[in-house]
C-alpha cells in the first residue's frame, strides 16, 4: 500500500510486502543519514512530463512519512497519505514550475562560439590553404554556424551585429562543390535513359539514332526525359510539384470567389 | 501578369479583364479623392461611365439610409463618405474607447489620401531592421526621402479621428452592439437592424432598439457579425499576438525610428515576429496562421532573440487578435456589403490591414453614393458589385506581389535567410518602400529587375545548398 505511492510500480502482491516493508525500513533509515534538503531541489530539471512530478511527490511523501516515527506503516491509510500527496504535489508543482523556470532562466543556450567568426563574419584570413582561400572550409563553417542557431536560437545583439554575407563565397566555388555533383547525378541518368530509349526505339522501329533525332515525336520523348530527370529526382517530387501548381492559382481562387457568386446567380442587374 | 489575364478571363468575365489601364486609374483616383470633389458629376468624367442604376425608384421624400456597422478605419471613413455624399447615415461602434490590438503602422499615402493630422502619428519609422533565423542583420531604409517615413499610430487614437469626422460630416455616431439583421421581405424592401443602444453612462447591457435602412456597411473587423448574416464564409486567419513592453529610456532610444522583423522558424512558421516602437514603449510579437496552439512558444522566441535589446522591460499589456489571411467568398449581398478586416482585405506577408480597411470603407461609399445619385434613389447589389471590381482591380496586383513574396521568401529558414540577404540590395529596398508607402506596383528599370532576378535566384540557390549540408550534418 505505501508501495502504491511510487507511481510507475505497480501494487505488489502481499507475500512480497513484508520484505519490501523491511526494505523500505532500512531506505528510511538510510535517508535520515542524508542532510535534509528543501523539496525543490529534489526536484527534477524540468516537471513538464508527468512522471517527474510524482515522482517526486513520491520521494516528499516519502520524507513526509519520514517525519512520522519510524514505525511500520502498514496501515498508513492510503486516503490521508493521498491527500497529503495531492496537497503536496500541487505545492510541489508550483514550487516546481517555479524551481524550474528559475533554473532555466539561469541555464541560457550555449552561445555560438568560433576562433573564426570575428566581429559578425568569417574571418578569411583564418581560411588560407596554399596561400589561398579555402572556400569549402568557409561554407563548412557556416553551414555549422546556421545548424547551431537553429538548434539553439540567440538574442541577436547590437554590440556584436551579424554581417555576413554569402555572396562573398565566389561564384565558381558555389558550382564546383554544389552544382557539379548534381549534374554529374543527372547527366548520368539522362543518358543511361537515353541509351536505352534508343536501344529500344531501333529494336522496334529499325530506326538508327542519327534518323530518330529527326523525328518529332522522339524529339518530343527526348524533351520528356531531360525534364522529368530535372524535375523528379525524388518519388515526392511529383506530389511536390502537383501541390505547387496548386498554389500558384489557390489565392487567385480565393478573390474571385465573390464573383463566381455573381455569374451563377440569376438575379436581374442592370450592367 | 499574363496568366493573370488568363485565370481572370475564365472568372467573372468582363468584371476582371485586364489591369492595362491600372495605373492611369491609379493616378487619377488619387488626385481625386485627396480634392475631395463632391459632386458625381466631375468624377464620372474622369472615370469614364458610371451609371446609377436608371431602373432604382427614386426615393420620395427622404434620403437613402445605410447603416455602418463598426467603427473602426473601415467604418469611419465609409461613414464620412457617405454623409459627404448625401446619404443618411448611422454608424454603430460598440466601444469607443477601443484599443484595437495592432501593429499599427500606416503607409504614407494613407496620411495624404484620408488628410490625416501629423499629430495623429507617435512615431515616423524611417528604419527597419530585418534579422535572418541566423541573426544575419540587414538595415533597410536608406533609400528613403527625408520626408518618407511609415507612420505608427495608436489605433484608439486614428479610430477616434476617423469617427469624428464622420459625426462632423454628418453621420449620427451610436454606441452600440450589433446583433442581427432581418432580410427585407421584397425586392426594395428595408432591411431591419437589430442592436443593443449603450447609455453614455455607460453600464448594463444596453436597449434594445431596431432600425430600418436600406443598405448595411459591415465594417465590424474579423469576427463580423453582418458577415454572418449575409452568410459570407469563412476565411483562414492567423492568430497575431502583441505584449506590450515598457522599456527603460536608454534602450527605446534605438527604437525612436527603428521597427525590427525577425524571422525565423523558432519565431514563426508562416509570419514573423517584430518589434514595434509605440508612443513609449514596444510592441513585441508573432503571428501564425498554421501552428495557432504554439503561439506563447513563439512569443517566448520573439522575446529570447529580442532579448538584449528589451531586456529590463515590463510587460504592460497582452493582446492578441485574429487576421484574415484572404478575402471571404462573399462579400456582397443584396444591399449588404463588407469593407475591412470584415472582407478579409489584409494582405499577405506583411500583414497590412489598416490602410485597406479604409480605402475599401471609402471605395464602397462612393459607390453606394453614386449609385443612389447622393442619396435620392435606391440602390441595389449592381452597385455595391462596383465597389467590389473597383477595389479588386485596383489593389490585386499589390496582393498577389505580396502572396507570391511570402509562397517564396517564408517557406523555409533557407528561404528566409535569402530574403534577409536580398534585403540589403539598395534596389530591393526602393521598390520595397515605394510600393508600399505609395501602394503602386511600379516596375522599374528593366535592366535593374533582371540584375534582381538574378541575384534573387542565387540568394535562394545559395541558401538552399547551404540547406542541405546542414541537414547532412548533426553537431
Amino acid at each position: 500500500m505505501s508501495m502504491a505511492l511510487f507511481s510507475s510500480s505497480p501494487p505488489p502482491p502481499t507475500t512480497l510486502s513484508a520484505l519490501s516493508l523491511k526494505h523500505r525500513l532500512s531506505f528510511r533509515t538510510q535517508l535520515a543519514l542524508f542532510p535534509r534538503k528543501a523539496p525543490s531541489l529534489l526536484l527534477p530539471r524540468s516537471t513538464d512530463n508527468g512522471a517527474g512530478v510524482v515522482s517526486s511527490t513520491a520521494t516528499v511523501a516519502e520524507e513526509e512519512e519520514e517525519k512520522d516515527k519510524l514505525e511500520e506503516k502498514k496501515e498508513e491509510t492510503p486516503p490521508p497519505a493521498a491527500a497529503e500527496k495531492d496537497v503536496e504535489s500541487k505545492q510541489q508543482s508550483l514550487l516546481g514550475s517555479n524551481g524550474a523556470a528559475a533554473r532555466a532562466e539561469e541555464v541560457l543556450p550555449p552561445k555560438f562560439k568560433d576562433p573564426r567568426w570575428v566581429g559578425g563574419t568569417w574571418d578569411l584570413k583564418r581560411f588560407q590553404k596554399d596561400g589561398k582561400t579555402d572556400w569549402d572550409a568557409v561554407v563548412d563553417a557556416e553551414v555549422r554556424r546556421r545548424k547551431w542557431l537553429e538548434e539553439n536560437p540567440e538574442a541577436s545583439s547590437n554590440d556584436e551585429p551579424v554581417i555576413f554575407d554569402t555572396s562573398i563565397i565566389p561564384w565558381w566555388s558555389w558550382v564546383k562543390r554544389f552544382h557539379l555533383p548534381e549534374a554529374e547525378l543527372l547527366n548520368g541518368r539522362a543518358a543511361m535513359i537515353g541509351f536505352f530509349m534508343a536501344y529500344f526505339v531501333d529494336s522496334l522501329t529499325g530506326i538508327g539514332l542519327v534518323d530518330q533525332m529527326g523525328n518529332f515525336f522522339c524529339k518530343t520523348l527526348l524533351f520528356i526525359a531531360v525534364a522529368g530527370v530535372l524535375l523528379i529526382r525524388k518519388n515526392e517530387d511529383i506530389d511536390t510539384l502537383k501541390k505547387l501548381l496548386d498554389e500558384t492559382t489557390f489565392y487567385d481562387r480565393q478573390w474571385q470567389a465573390t464573383w463566381q457568386e455573381d455569374k451563377s446567380s440569376s438575379d436581374s442587374k442592370a450592367k | 501578369m499574363a496568366s493573370l489575364s488568363t485565370t481572370t478571363s475564365t472568372a467573372a468575365g468582363e468584371s476582371l479583364r485586364s489591369f492595362a489601364g491600372l495605373r492611369r486609374e491609379t493616378r487619377i483616383l488619387r488626385g481625386v479623392a485627396a480634392a475631395d470633389a463632391p459632386g458625381s458629376q466631375l468624377r464620372r468624367r474622369q472615370l469614364g461611365v458610371v451609371r446609377a442604376s436608371r431602373t432604382s425608384p427614386r426615393l420620395n421624400g427622404r434620403k437613402l439610409r445605410v447603416a455602418v456597422v463598426g467603427g473602426g478605419p473601415a467604418g469611419g471613413s465609409a461613414a464620412e463618405a457617405l454623409a459627404k455624399g448625401g446619404v443618411e447615415t448611422m454608424l454603430i461602434e460598440r466601444k469607443l474607447d477601443n484599443c484595437k490590438p495592432c501593429g499599427g503602422a500606416i503607409p504614407l499615402c494613407m496620411v495624404e489620401e484620408f488628410g490625416l493630422p501629423l499629430d495623429l502619428i507617435d512615431r515616423r519609422v524611417t528604419k527597419m531592421k530585418m534579422i535572418s533565423p541566423s541573426n544575419v542583420a540587414v538595415d533597410i531604409g536608406r533609400t528613403l526621402g527625408p520626408d518618407e517615413y511609415i507612420g505608427m499610430v495608436r489605433r484608439e487614437v486614428l479610430d477616434a479621428y476617423l469617427r469624428e469626422r464622420a459625426a462632423e460630416a454628418g453621420a449620427s455616431v451610436i454606441n452600440g452592439l450589433f446583433l442581427r439583421l432581418e432580410q427585407p421581405e421584397g425586392p426594395g424592401g428595408p432591411y431591419r437592424i437589430h442592436y443593443n443602444e449603450f447609455s453614455p453612462a455607460g453600464g448594463g447591457a444596453g436597449e434594445r432598439r431596431t432600425a430600418e435602412v436600406d443598405a448595411v456597411v459591415g465594417a465590424d473587423g474579423a469576427n463580423s457579425r453582418v458577415a454572418k448574416s449575409i452568410g459570407a464564409g469563412e476565411y483562414e486567419y492567423a492568430i497575431a499576438f502583441q505584449e506590450r513592453v515598457r522599456i527603460p529610456e536608454t534602450k527605446m532610444e534605438y527604437y525612436k525610428e527603428r521597427a525590427e522583423m525577425y524571422v525565423g522558424d523558432d519565431v514563426s512558421p508562416d509570419f514573423y515576429g517584430w518589434v514595434f516602437p509605440k508612443c513609449d514603449h514596444v510592441a513585441v510579437g508573432t503571428g501564425t496562421v498554421t501552428h495557432k496552439a504554439d503561439i506563447k512558444k513563439f512569443q517566448a522566441a520573439t522575446r529570447l532573440r529580442a532579448k538584449d535589446k528589451i531586456e529590463g522591460g515590463t510587460i504592460i499589456r497582452v493582446e492578441a487578435h485574429p487576421i484574415p489571411e484572404h478575402p471571404r467568398p462573399r462579400r456582397v449581398l443584396g444591399r449588404v456589403a463588407l469593407v475591412g478586416d470584415a472582407a478579409g482585405y489584409v494582405t499577405k506577408c506583411s500583414g497590412e490591414g489598416i490602410y485597406f480597411a479604409a480605402k475599401s470603407g471609402r471605395m464602397c461609399a462612393e459607390a453606394i453614393v453614386e449609385g443612389s445619385e447622393n442619396g435620392s434613389r435606391m440602390i441595389d447589389e449592381g452597385d455595391l458589385r462596383k465597389y467590389l471590381e473597383k477595389f479588386d482591380k485596383m489593389y490585386w496586383p499589390t496582393y498577389k506581389v505580396l502572396d507570391v513574396l511570402q509562397k517564396l521568401f517564408y517557406r523555409s529558414n533557407a528561404a528566409r535567410e535569402a530574403f534577409v540577404e536580398m534585403c540589403a540590395d539598395e534596389y530591393v529596398q526602393k521598390m520595397t518602400f515605394d510600393s508600399y508607402l505609395y501602394k503602386k506596383v511600379v516596375p522599374g528599370n528593366p535592366l535593374d529587375d533582371l540584375k534582381l532576378a538574378v541575384n534573387t535566384i542565387g540568394s535562394l540557390v545559395r541558401a538552399t545548398a547551404l540547406r542541405r549540408e546542414m541537414e547532412k550534418l548533426t553537431l
